[in-house]
């Protein structure tokens, strides 16, 4: 088992966090494994499909969160910048703005609701827990005075399609989280900025007396994650095919459980890409194997609540061990 | 030592209750036997013997980093031994968590006031304890008997006032009474005066020699040489987590604690080298900011400049502002000749000052990351190559900074905060030499650090003085400023009162500026 590998000596923060990725991914296949046994159905190409289209969207929103939980913040509000921009997309091809500029428009408002975090964090000193409480709740308002509560039907069949078809055999929406994904892993392990949000979430005053732009990284951690919502609430508009502000209720929840149990610290300054993925996909087939083994839906908010607790326990107890 | 030594304990045992027959009087009430404590592969302490007798004043010295705190915490359950006994009256015990400590009779009164600042004094001194009758708290009778409390003490404090309006030393005194309570048998005090006025010294004093006459067995941990002689019976000396003798107070004088304590002469430790003086690299004239008013100095290269004052006295927060952490308003600075005001941090990186703050926990590092991390993170713009950083270069740059200066590590990925304090703050410096810089600003470098690391940490500086940089060094150990800096200028709430030359001054005068009498 990897968990006996580190004993006495102090390991260095490289190998544990790859055998933490090894084992999250170990946990990952076993139910996997455990679920094309018990249920004739995990195992088809039709299911395993569905299980990444539903996982991608969490995925994506899991990597930003990741960004801005690093520098020991949080993200409440991609939950409902994923519901604003459905709408936001929606409505501006419904005003005929050709596809890919209504992506892009819709991508900038994400960046503009980012830096929005960023100057009440690092200007008016606002907490980010309260700042992005107060995006979340207003988003939603705004996103249905728009719509005046109503659903924006999208017609453009092109646009639907992109989500449900695939490309080698994978689907699309899949192929997004790689997209997002490689150039989000170069960003946090292989380039300065990366360096720098560990920094600031490790102690953001030896970071300033370091020379590290501390503010420069807060705007930058939470425009990443506002602009990964944005685009999940792309995807998802074209997905179900209409723009509505109520849409993705409760995804920065899930979008923080998966980061937590991909071994990411709430205290800032621990994390990485590869762990929150493979979080996202843990909670995706929890909830797709529920489903097929005809598990109530109430147990499953129960079973992925306490997966939380044990994942994290476990977690913790290794770094005290450290 | 056999012998049972109570000189200048005016009243033992006979006190308050005659509750313990002589020859029990001598046994130990606690014995360590064979104490120790490691950290990973840092020995904070190595195994150790002591025994306290009952209603015995026993002071404990040693330099910062001998392991006293580490005694402390042991003593206190806050951590647990890795090795090694403890008998509390002849019996082994555990002493795994706090609550086993208080349980025993063991308190201590710590250096930092661990109270609730927003609660009355009188809700702290009962605090856990609180009386109640139908459910409710008797709010005024615990006033009422919380300054009955505090008047015997002989303590002048109004225990209906909230803590956080009380001065640190009067917060402090309320520490005292509360942990002297509910049937303390052993106490422990870390450097209880370090924040007391004369007066309030005078008071815990009193306070001290009373629960010795009833029996308490009091532990004394202090930088201060004359309060160790004014108070303890017994005086144990630690060095580099190692007890390294008792001795009765009557039979030792300071010469040979000091010895004792540092087992190397001066000249040994205070290294420092003839190194020509160049160029003036910084001048200040008239400097105001937060903290500090109308500063004016330079330094030179090749030269130590040492900023000398009590804590707060604006030694820090004038450092501080040359860094461009809190901006002077008003005055003028001169780079090289050059005027111009220094507004943030970068800028004075970029200029070529470093600054290794006085905080190694909250200022120096990020504790939770790699030591290479660390090292790194002033350059990782020199570092990358594109948008990518050179890894190579990176594993290459942290290497050489930990086998130049020696750092005890396995490898640059372990984490600082598993390494010992002078290890931490040779990632400090090594973090600056990395980066490389005309100025360098040590900041209290070496509270925490023990004696070898220390003799290398100044050997240092003359290394960097010989290739042309200028130091400021700031302290509040009097010593290091004396015998390091070519330059010494006095601070004293917030000016800058008093300079001299290398020697040029006895300690008192230099003290005597310091704490303006």
């Amino acid at each position: 088992m990897s968990t006996e590998a580190p004993q006495k000596k102090p390991m260095s923060m490289r190998n544990f966090n790859f055998l933490f990725a090894l084992t999250l991914l170990a946990l990952l296949i076993l139910l996997w494994v455990i679920l094309a046994i018990a249920t004739p159905n995990f195992g088809t190409p039709n299911n395993i499909a569905n299980l990444l289209r539903q996982g991608s969207m969490i995925a994506i929103l899991a990597i930003g969160q990741t960004f801005v939980i690093i520098t020991a913040g949080i993200d409440l509000s991609v939950g409902a910048i994923v519901g604003f921009s459905t709408v936001t997309v929606a409505w501006l091809l419904q005003q005929g703005v050709p596809v890919w500029g209504a992506i892009l428009i819709t991508l900038l408002i994400g960046l503009a609701i980012g830096l929005f975090h960023g100057f009440g964090i690092v200007k008016m000193g606002m907490p980010p827990f309260i700042m992005t409480l107060a995006t979340l709740t207003s988003l939603r308002g705004v996103g249905l005075l728009i719509t005046n509560g109503a659903t924006i039907n999208i017609t453009d069949t092109g646009f639907t399609e992109f989500s449900r078809n695939s490309f080698l055999g994978i689907p699309n929406l899949f192929w997004m989280v790689i997209l997002v994904a490689v150039p989000a892993y170069i960003f946090l392990h292989h380039t300065r900025w990366g360096r720098y949000l560990f920094a600031v979430g490790s102690n953001p005053e030896s970071a300033r007396l370091s020379g590290v732009n501390v503010p420069r990284m807060i705007y930058i951690a939470y425009s990443l994650s506002a602009v990964c919502a944005a685009f999940v609430g792309v995807l998802l508009a074209a997905r179900i095919g209409i723009g509505n502000a109520t849409q993705a209720e409760g995804w920065e929840l899930q979008s923080i459980a998966s980061t937590v149990i991909g071994g990411t610290s709430l205290f800032g300054a621990v994390g990485s890409v590869h762990g929150p993925l493979i979080g996202a996909f843990i909670l995706a087939t929890i909830n797709n194997g529920a489903n097929l083994l005809n598990v109530n839906s109430f147990w499953q908010r129960i079973i992925t609540g306490l997966l939380i607790i044990v994942i994290v326990f476990f977690d913790q107890l290794r770094r005290r061990r450290q | 030592m056999t012998d049972p030594y109570d000189a200048g304990a005016p009243a033992p045992q006979t006190h308050a209750q005659p509750h313990k027959q002589a020859a029990e009087t001598e046994a130990p009430i606690l014995e360590l036997r064979g104490l120790e404590k490691r950290y990973g592969f840092v020995q904070a302490l190595k195994r150790s013997d002591l025994s306290f007798r009952r209603g015995e004043i026993h002071a404990i010295v040693g330099e910062n980093g001998a392991g006293k705190s580490t005694l402390i915490k042991l003593l206190t359950g806050v951590i647990r031994r890795t090795g090694g006994d403890i008998l509390w009256q002849g019996e082994p015990v555990g002493l795994d968590t706090p609550q086993e400590a208080i349980d025993h009779g063991i308190n201590a009164v710590h250096q930092e006031v661990v109270l609730c600042r927003h609660l009355t004094v009188a809700a702290n001194i009962f605090l856990g304890d609180e009386k109640v009758r139908f459910g409710l708290m008797q709010q005024r009778a615990m006033t009422r008997e919380a300054q009955r409390i505090l008047d015997d003490m002989g303590f002048q404090l109004p225990a209906g006032e909230i803590l956080g309006n009380l001065t640190i030393g009067q917060q402090q005194l309320v520490a005292t009474a509360r942990a002297s309570l509910r049937g303390t048998k052993f106490l422990i005090f870390d450097e209880p005066t370090a924040y007391l006025t004369r007066s309030e010294a005078a008071q815990l004093f009193a306070l001290i020699r009373r629960l010795k006459a009833e029996g308490v067995t009091i532990v004394y941990i202090s930088h201060r040489m004359e309060e160790v002689f004014e108070l303890a019976d017994r005086v144990s000396v630690l060095r580099d987590g190692l007890l390294v003798g008792t001795r009765n107070i009557g039979e030792t004088d300071e010469t040979e604690l000091v010895a004792m304590m540092i087992n190397r002469s001066l000249e040994q430790i205070y290294h420092k080298e003839k190194i020509a003086i160049g160029e003036v690299l910084i001048e200040t004239k008239g400097l105001s900011g937060k903290g500090f008013e109308n500063v004016s100095l330079s330094v030179r290269r090749g030269e130590i400049v040492g900023l000398y004052g009590l804590i707060g006295a604006g030694r820090s927060e004038f450092a501080l502002s040359l860094f461009g952490r809190n901006p002077a308003t008003s005055g003028e600075i001169f780079w090289k000749g050059k005027p111009l005001s220094i507004t943030n941090e970068r800028q004075a990186i970029e200029m070529g000052i470093a600054l290794a703050p006085e905080s190694r926990r909250d200022q120096g590092l990020a504790l939770n990351l790699p030591i290479g991390f660390n090292i790194n993170l002033p350059v990782y713009d020199r570092l990358s190559r594109g948008p990518l950083i050179d890894g190579r270069e990176e594993g290459r740059l942290a290497d050489r900074q930990i086998s130049d200066l020696a750092i005890k590590t396995p490898s640059r990925r372990v984490l600082v905060s598993a390494m010992s304090g002078g290890n931490q703050q040779k990632v400090v410096i090594g973090k600056w030499l990395n980066h490389g810089a005309d100025l360098f600003i040590f900041d209290e470098p070496t509270v925490g650090v023990d004696v070898g690391t220390k003799a290398e940490i100044y050997r240092l500086f003359g290394d960097l003085l010989k290739n042309g940089a200028g130091i400021i060094l700031i302290s509040s150990y009097l010593p290091e400023v004396y015998e390091m800096a070519d330059t010494l200028h006095v601070f004293r709430t917030g000016h800058l009162v008093a300079s001299r030359k290398f020697h040029e001054a006895s300690h008192e005068d230099i003290l005597a500026q310091a704490i303006g009498v």
